[in-house]
């Protein structure tokens, strides 16, 4: 098991390659197969022939391939022996190892088919004849002999193979060892300093110094005599280059990275905003210029020798103490309190600045003479010196930042640092200052280098992640100028612009981990081939016991899925709006159609966004049987309502607008989904009905292939009335309202001598079912008035009335007067207002509900 | 709900991601299949009827006829009759 896992990450990047490879010899021998049949023919002997030198082919092929990729491996090896001491080199090797291992792999699969082809070919022929047998014929003796030797051969040669991917592992091993141990030994590296700190070092200086001049001026006057065009030409270019950047950037971004001295309380924003953009834009300007001053010295051949080495460096030293000097003066900001970004005070502000940048100053000149060191091959005493000089530096300013006292308290006194600040800072000035007095120099140069830049990358950083939890704060993205101008450019909302601030502050979230995680890992000793690999490894599947998560593929997955459903949304809405509506289909069957479309599209972009995400589908049904057991139990309502919704959608038994009555509820239709479908009763409450009881149980629906209906009018007459008249008077009423339906025709029911009148029906029909209401009002007011009229009497059963007479107690706390008459006086005024309110926002007068 | 649909993906996730060579022995006797990866060479010794992942990213393999191959790792390896088939 732990054999696969070591392996897995190294060379699971190979292997999609390596498939596509083997695919492509596949077709092209598959070609050539078919091609030689068609082309000649005529005998099979010809053809086994043919085959047969080009697995000889194959074998010599794939011999001399590894043959190089041995000498290649053996090259390497001495490199390593050679360039043990350079840690940079050794991933390089590593890496090229890596790939030779690959190539060895694949060039033993080449032979895979030929021998499938020989085992299948000595299969056909048989064993060889046991003693006391008849002797087979002296052909098959040979092939059968041919057969095996070739085999041996190509035996050997994935042998060859084998043995060199098992030398190359070991060597890479061994690489990684050697890594660590040139690390631990830089770090634990322990020097005599009083060797190195002796009056010697003063002359050595001297000497170096002496020389390095001399290296210098030569090359100047060499520079000055030969090549006075060529610098002025470069010269020229690169300050012309660095004019249209710094008045470009000046022009285009002035406004987003100046401090405004008249603003009196800049947000903190805008202050974060400059203060990131003004350490990166000039950042970038002198970085550029730099480079490209370096770049055109280049191309004009005016550097010579250890010139372009030194002037690298020193370009680097300075585009480094530019970027700390720019970021502490942005996020400091000395002259103006007002945008400073950590409340410290004035003096204090200026004295971190100078403290800084003297830091990186320390660090920067240290760097570059280490690198004229290195290549004046000075003696180590002189190294040793300048390291400490600069270790004992570094660790000084630190601890005089950590004991600085930036803030001041309400009473005017000065406060420290919060402590775990302080202690960190000044534990590690002292942690550098010590070490290097006992001599571990590496230790020192290491700690305060990594002090100087992780601290001015990590700074950077937390300016940029401030910056994106502001624009992610309520109303903060609107602000920003992206966000006004959106909202004066475009149709969004203020919550679609909040919105639009939150996915933008993720977005900044996530470039600056991209960008600053490597920086900061980078300074931290890994070198990019290891970083590369693990984004690679990352990327292309990370595996984690026998499970592989692969980043891209999930990705793929999701965006393949994301795609396949706006597609789906469209072509959902193109047929629902373009051709059915056209198309005149009833508004129940577009309904179905729409969904129906919806869920299949839904589920055929889920499926292809599944295998996108390199998911095997054929392990679906594995996972639908295991599924199965629980579908059975636990989601058999989820799955009873999932069918019965496909059944809705399929028998239509009312379309959304209907208003049906399931059980207890009636009211209108509003949407109909697979699991469930609402229904909007009259008092305007949400129903969600779970489509199985409406499948399951009966449902009445008033508006199923048409909107006729009736409704039933009772009334009463007393006993004496001329009930004939009575009769002709109520169908009179029901036939004169206009709403009500001539056929089928009103009907009068004389339905009962009730126990205090004659009771009668009025039945009419109408074309709305739904202005039933209306036509009810109307026929009751008609009746009654024609029945005042005409001295007809409603009867109506007496009751009896008991008057009692309450006094009304005393008021006894007259404040609990005041304060109810508040009270009623303020419901008064709350009622006025929402009366208001209501007149403005009065809509359409609708109809009232039937029910 | 929620939890069934999580315990589905989790199953998705699993059953998706096994991207290795499996060997299959269909034989009623133990086989035994050396394998070289990454420096080392191991014996997978497969029982009568078993199944094994194996090599999720290329490697060489002794097959029980002596024949050395090169695998991917995303082949399958069939072993009947004491033949081995890769496919």
């Amino acid at each position: 098991m732990s054999v696969f896992i070591k392996d897995v990450l190294q060379n699971c990047l190979c292997r999609p390659r390596v498939a596509r490879k083997i695919m492509f010899f596949r077709l092209l021998r598959l070609v050539l197969i078919a091609a030689l049949v068609v082309s000649a023919p005529p005998s099979f002997d010809a053809l086994a022939q043919a085959l047969g030198q080009g697995a000889a082919g194959l074998v010599t092929d794939q011999q001399k391939v590894i043959q190089s990729l041995t000498a290649k491996t053996d090259d390497l090896e001495k490199k390593i022996q050679q360039d043990g001491q350079d840690d940079a080199t050794l991933v390089e090797i590593r890496l090229q190892l890596e790939d030779l291992s690959r190539a060895a792999l694949t060039s033993a699969l080449a032979f895979r088919s030929r021998l499938g082809d020989i085992n299948d070919r000595i299969e056909t022929l048989g064993p060889p004849p046991a003693a006391g047998q008849p002797a087979e014929p002296d052909i098959v003796t040979g092939e059968r002999q041919a057969l095996a030797s070739e085999k041996a051969e190509i035996n050997a040669v994935i042998a060859s193979a084998q043995n060199l991917s098992i030398r190359i592992s070991g060597l890479i091993e061994k690489i990684g060892n050697m890594r660590s141990e040139l690390f631990r030994n830089q770090l634990t590296k322990r020097y005599v300093l009083s060797d190195a700190l002796s009056p010697e070092v003063i002359s050595d200086a001297n000497d170096e110094f002496t020389s390095f001049y001399k290296a210098v001026s030569s090359w100047l006057s060499f520079a000055f005599k030969f090549k006075f065009q060529a610098i002025l030409a470069a010269t020229l270019m690169a300050l012309a280059l660095a004019a249209v950047l710094f008045v470009g950037g000046r022009r285009l971004f002035g406004r987003v990275f100046e401090a405004d001295p008249s603003i009196e309380d800049p947000s903190y924003l805008s202050r974060l905003s400059v203060a990131f953009w003004s350490t990166l834009l000039p950042s970038l300007a002198v970085g550029a210029f730099l480079i490209s001053t370096v770049f055109f010295f280049n191309y004009y051949n005016v550097l010579r020798g250890d010139i372009g080495i030194f002037l690298n460096s020193l370009v680097a030293v300075i585009a480094v103490v530019f970027c700390v000097n720019r970021l502490t003066n942005a996020a400091l900001e000395p002259r103006l309190p007002n945008w400073r970004l950590i409340p410290v005070e004035t003096g204090p502000a200026r004295w971190l600045v100078r403290l800084t940048t003297a830091m990186a100053v320390a660090i920067g000149i240290n760097y570059f003479l280490s690198v004229v060191n290195d290549k004046m091959g000075s003696p180590l005493s002189l190294t040793i010196a300048r390291s400490f000089v600069a270790t004992i530096s570094v660790g000084v300013i630190l601890i005089l930042m950590g004991l600085l006292k930036p803030f001041k308290a309400a009473d005017g006194s000065w406060r420290p640092w919060p402590a775990w600040l302080r202690y960190t800072a000044v534990a590690l000035g002292l942690f550098t200052i010590a070490s290097a007095l006992l001599g571990f120099i590496g230790l020192a140069i290491f700690v305060s280098v990594q002090v100087v830049v992780t601290g001015t990358i990590l700074v950077t950083a937390y300016i940029g992640f401030l910056s994106a939890r502001a624009i992610g704060e309520e109303g903060g993205f609107a602000n920003t100028s992206i966000g006004r101008w959106l909202a004066a450019n475009s149709s969004y909302e203020e919550t679609a612009l909040d919105q639009l601030g939150l996915v933008v502050s993720a977005a900044i979230n996530i470039m600056i981990v991209l960008v600053f995680l490597p920086l900061i890992l980078l300074m931290w000793g890994f070198q990019p081939g290891d970083i590369q690999a693990w984004a690679y490894k990352l990327a292309t599947g990370l595996t984690i016991g026998s499970v592989t998560i692969s980043v891209t593929g999930i990705l793929t997955g999701v965006v393949v899925f994301i795609i396949g459903y706006f597609l789906t949304r469209w072509f959902q809405g193109w047929l629902d709006g373009s051709v059915m509506a056209r198309g005149r289909v009833d508004t129940g069957v577009r309904n179905s159609i729409r969904l129906a479309v919806g869920y299949a599209g839904v589920a055929v972009a889920a499926l292809v966004g599944i295998s996108a995400a390199g998911i095997d589908l054929s392990n679906l049904a594995l996972v639908a049987g295991a599924l199965s057991l629980g579908i059975g139990f636990g989601l058999q309502n989820v799955v009873s309502n999932f069918v019965s919704g496909l059944i809705l959608l399929a028998e239509r038994p009312f379309k959304v607008g209907d208003w049906i009555v399931a059980g207890d509820i009636s009211g209108t239709v509003k949407k109909i989904s697979v699991r469930a479908t609402e229904i909007e009763t009259f008092q305007r409450q949400s129903v969600i009905l779970p489509n199985s009881n409406l499948i399951n149980n009966a449902v009445g629906n008033w508006t199923h292939r048409n909107k006729l209906g009736r409704i039933d009018i009772k009334v009463g007459v007393a006993y004496g009335s001329d009930i004939k008249h009575v009769h002709g008077v109520l169908l009179e009423i029901a036939r004169s309202h206009p709403l009500v339906l001539k056929n089928p025709e009103p009907f009068v029911l004389f339905s009962n001598f009730g126990p205090a009148a004659l009771e009668f029906e009025i039945r009419v029909f109408l074309a709305d079912v739904l202005s039933g209401n209306i036509v009810q009002n109307d026929i009751r007011f008609a009746i009654f008035d024609v029945f005042a009229d005409q001295h007809i009497e409603i009867p109506s059963t007496p009751r009896a009335v008991v008057e009692t007479k309450k006094h009304e107690a005393w008021p006894i706390d007259d404040d609990k007067i005041e304060v109810e008459f508040a009270e009623r006086e303020q419901a008064k005024a709350l009622a006025a207002v929402e009366a208001k309110r209501l007149a403005k926002s009065a809509r359409k007068v609708r109809k009232p509900d039937p029910d | 709900m929620w939890k069934s649909l999580v315990a589905a993906i989790a199953f998705l996730a699993v059953g998706g991601s096994a991207h290795a060579a499996s060997a299959v022995n269909k034989d009623a006797e133990t086989r035994t299949l050396i394998v070289t990866e990454g420096g080392g060479k191991t014996e997978l010794a497969l029982a009568a009827g078993e199944t094994v992942e194996f090599c999720p990213s290329g490697c060489f393999v002794t097959l029980p006829n002596g024949d050395l191959e090169a695998l991917t790792g995303s082949e399958t390896i069939e072993i009947s009759g004491g033949v081995a088939r890769i496919k």
